[in-house]
């Protein structure tokens, strides 16, 4: 068993080791830590955010190590639970989850995943952001997806002196209301300073 | 449309393929809002949704390195999500909070996951407020005013009742019943089977549920003779409009059993939103799903339900595999759970005296069947003594045990419970691998400290 040091803290790391050293009853106080809120980064990261964290978490997948075929039979299970990915898309995602996810493997190291063709996807910070805490997955620029467009919030709002206060409070806790019944996900994990960034990279839109 | 075609297209995949052309019946994945009284069916939103197939990558259009970051061609029209057409509201996760207690743990955000620890659960009743708390999709905010029950399939008259008329039809039952997630206690699993985590011993609780019999309800709309499987339908929805509506279906024993309710009231209050307002059913002993929460609809069938809820989640191996491996192919659905017990006081790691009595007191519970017997270990389970058992009570209710232990040495001591039920099953010292990590009913282990 490989344990990512990033990602299996402590804790956990000594809940593995228990359980593995033959004692067959549950460790007797089992405190997980949180697992990671975004994906890490590498090859796929970008399109498997945008695909796989629209209906929950992220956690969902850091918080889970799974062998190649495991992770295949989620993706066709996620697909039947109505996930919009393509035929195309399916290899890509698996590799991805398969590669940096892995009960028989590590991850690739940190610099490596740093040299993979991603990198040139975020340039900017702001897109960074919304790319890795997958606003992505349910807003594009320009037409509405599961919430609302980044140009049609920006027209809403231009002017509107209060409104970089509102939206960065509404990413932060979430709800709904202004654009439908639909709610968007608090995003507990935001700083102010990069609830700042995206805001206004959206007003200008 | 004749109930012939209904019933084959309940039978039809939940689950559709967006590479794929194939659109399944408007039947099977109505979405049923209460509150407008309006059906929508899914066909709807993938016509919808397809229309926009030039919408590429989805959610991505702004961000054009993405496209050229995964160096691949540019996938083929998948579907931009869209949310559904018509939702209902929602109950945000703070308001579900703010009706629980602080011990509650939560191990997903979205979808809203939690539960209490063992020593938390030492009450004869489970409290509301304790109640763990799971969903597939989101929580809606139903109304009861509206709310309708249909049942349909192979009966001899369909029916539709509003909540009132449900009311009074049929005698009210007041019962306790457990109701335990499918994976609690899934971390226990080695390796790490993929879900929810839940806590060493996992999401569950034994509230008491009001409501009619499922039996009383089925037995007035007439029954046909091949029916088999009664499927449960909920007013839940996801986030998406091609999200898979959660339908599961148990078989016609559960069904007419006569614990078996639907129910509108928990703990002699209305049911909280989260745990199904206005209506749910209540499959006690029976993993969580097959307790529709939100239904609105039962269609009696004549086999199991066919969809992605029934077919790739909520299943194990009929012969267990190598941990580590994929579901095979003869899986079987998740039904009764097997015996479990655990240990509510004393909480780890609190001090006791040399000589001073520690009274250790649990639960014990089995799907079907009953408890017969719980016996304790204080030495690793070398020795074991029987504990004192409540027997009676209602028939899917767990049973309170107990057992005064008096400390002769000093130091750590641990203390083990072991159940055994009715027809000799016994809890294993580790659960049976499978690759959704179900049924972790393995002994439960508490350690304390003895001083002198
Ligand atoms: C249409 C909504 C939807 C999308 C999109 C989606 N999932 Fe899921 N996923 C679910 C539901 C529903 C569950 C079960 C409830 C839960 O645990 O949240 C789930 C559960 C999971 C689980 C827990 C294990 C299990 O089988 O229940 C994992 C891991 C997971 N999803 C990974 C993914 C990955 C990877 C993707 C992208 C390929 C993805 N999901 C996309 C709906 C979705
Ligand atoms: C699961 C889907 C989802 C995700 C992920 C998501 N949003 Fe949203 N977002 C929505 C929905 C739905 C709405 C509309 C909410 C409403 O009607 O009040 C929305 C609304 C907004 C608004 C407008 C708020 C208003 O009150 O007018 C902004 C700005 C926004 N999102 C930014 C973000 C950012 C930034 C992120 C990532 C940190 C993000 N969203 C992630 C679904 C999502």
């Amino acid at each position: 068993m490989t344990i990512h040091r990033n990602f299996f803290p402590a804790a956990f790391a000594a809940a593995v080791f228990l359980a593995h050293s033959g004692m067959a009853i549950a460790p007797l106080a089992a405190q997980e830590q949180e697992p990671p809120r975004t994906l890490v980064q590498g090859r796929g990261v970008e399109l498997t955010t945008a695909r796989c964290v629209i209906c929950h978490d992220a956690q969902h997948i850091t918080r889970a190590k799974l062998s190649r075929e495991e992770w295949a039979f989620n993706v066709k299970n996620m697909i039947e639970r109505g996930a919009p990915i393509t035929p195309e898309e399916i290899p890509q995602i698996v590799d991805y989850l398969a590669t940096y996810y892995s009960r028989d493997s590590a991850p690739p190291a940190e610099s490596a995943a740093a040299e993979a063709p991603v990198a040139a996807a975020a340039e900017d910070p702001a897109q960074r952001l919304l790319t890795a805490n997958a606003c992505i997955a349910c807003h594009a620029v320009d037409r509405r997806l599961v919430g609302p467009g980044f140009r049609e919030i920006a027209q809403r709002y231009r002017g509107d002196s209060a409104a970089s206060e509102l939206l960065a409070r509404k990413i932060r806790d979430g709800g709904a209301g202004a654009w439908g019944q639909v709610p968007m996900p608090p995003h507990p994990q935001l700083t102010a300073a990069d609830l700042g960034l995206m805001v206004s990279w959206i007003m200008k839109q | 449309m004749g109930l012939r075609d209904i019933l084959s297209a309940l039978r039809r995949p939940v689950g559709v393929h967006p590479g794929e052309k194939k659109i399944m019946s408007d039947k099977l994945t109505e979405h049923r809002h209460s509150d407008s009284g309006i059906t929508v069916t899914r066909r709807d939103f993938i016509t919808r949704v397809a229309g926009t197939g030039a919408a590429v990558a989805a959610g991505t259009a702004g961000f054009a390195a993405l496209a050229q970051a995964q160096g691949a061609p540019k996938p083929q029209a998948a579907a931009a999500p869209k949310p559904p057409a018509d939702p209902a509201g929602t109950i945000s996760n703070d308001a579900v909070k703010a009706e629980k207690v602080p011990e509650m743990q939560y191990h997903s955000e979205r979808p809203l996951t939690g539960s209490v620890s063992a020593e938390h659960h030492n009450y004869a009743v489970t409290p509301t407020d304790r109640m763990f708390v799971r969903n597939n999709l989101l929580t809606p905010d139903l109304s009861e005013a509206t709310h309708k029950l249909t049942i349909k399939g192979l009966v001899d008259r369909e029916l539709v009742f509003s909540m009132a008329e449900l009311k009074k039809a049929f005698p009210a039952v007041t019962l306790q019943g457990m109701v335990e997630c499918a994976g609690s206690g899934r971390q226990n699993f080695v390796p790490a089977a993929s879900g929810t985590r839940w806590l060493p011993t996992g999401g569950m609780g034994c509230p008491r549920w009001t409501g009619v019999r499922l039996r009383d309800v089925l037995n007035a709309a007439g029954i046909k003779p091949n029916a088999v499987h009664v499927a449960g339908q909920g007013g839940d929805f996801g986030v998406i409009a091609t999200a898979a509506p959660v339908i599961r279906s148990i078989p016609l024993s559960k069904a007419m059993d006569s614990d078996t309710l639907i129910a509108w009231g928990m703990n002699d209050g209305p049911l909280p939103k989260v745990h199904g307002f206005p209506l749910r059913l209540v499959a006690p002993g029976w993993v969580g799903s097959a307790s529709t929460k939100w239904l609105h609809t039962l269609t009696v069938l004549d086999a199991p339900f066919k969809g992605t809820y029934m077919d790739s989640s909520y299943r194990i191996p009929k012969h267990p595999v190598k941990p580590g491996e994929r579901m095979p192919k003869d899986a079987v659905s998740t039904e009764a759970w097997p015996v479990k017990s655990m240990i509510t006081h004393p909480a780890p790691n609190v001090a006791f005296k040399v000589g001073k009595p520690v009274l250790v007191e649990g639960r014990a519970w089995v799907g079907e069947g009953d408890i017969d017997r719980v016996e304790v270990s204080f030495n690793e389970g070398q020795t074991w003594q029987r504990a004192m058992i409540n027997s009676g009570g209602d028939k899917y209710a767990w049973r309170i045990f107990s057992f005064e232990f008096v400390p002769k040495n000093p130091g750590y001591t641990t203390v083990l419970a072991r159940a055994t039920d009715s027809r000799g099953n016994v809890q294993p010292m580790q659960s049976t691998w499978n690759p959704l990590g179900y049924f972790w009913n393995a002994i439960h282990r508490v350690g304390f400290v003895v001083e002198t």
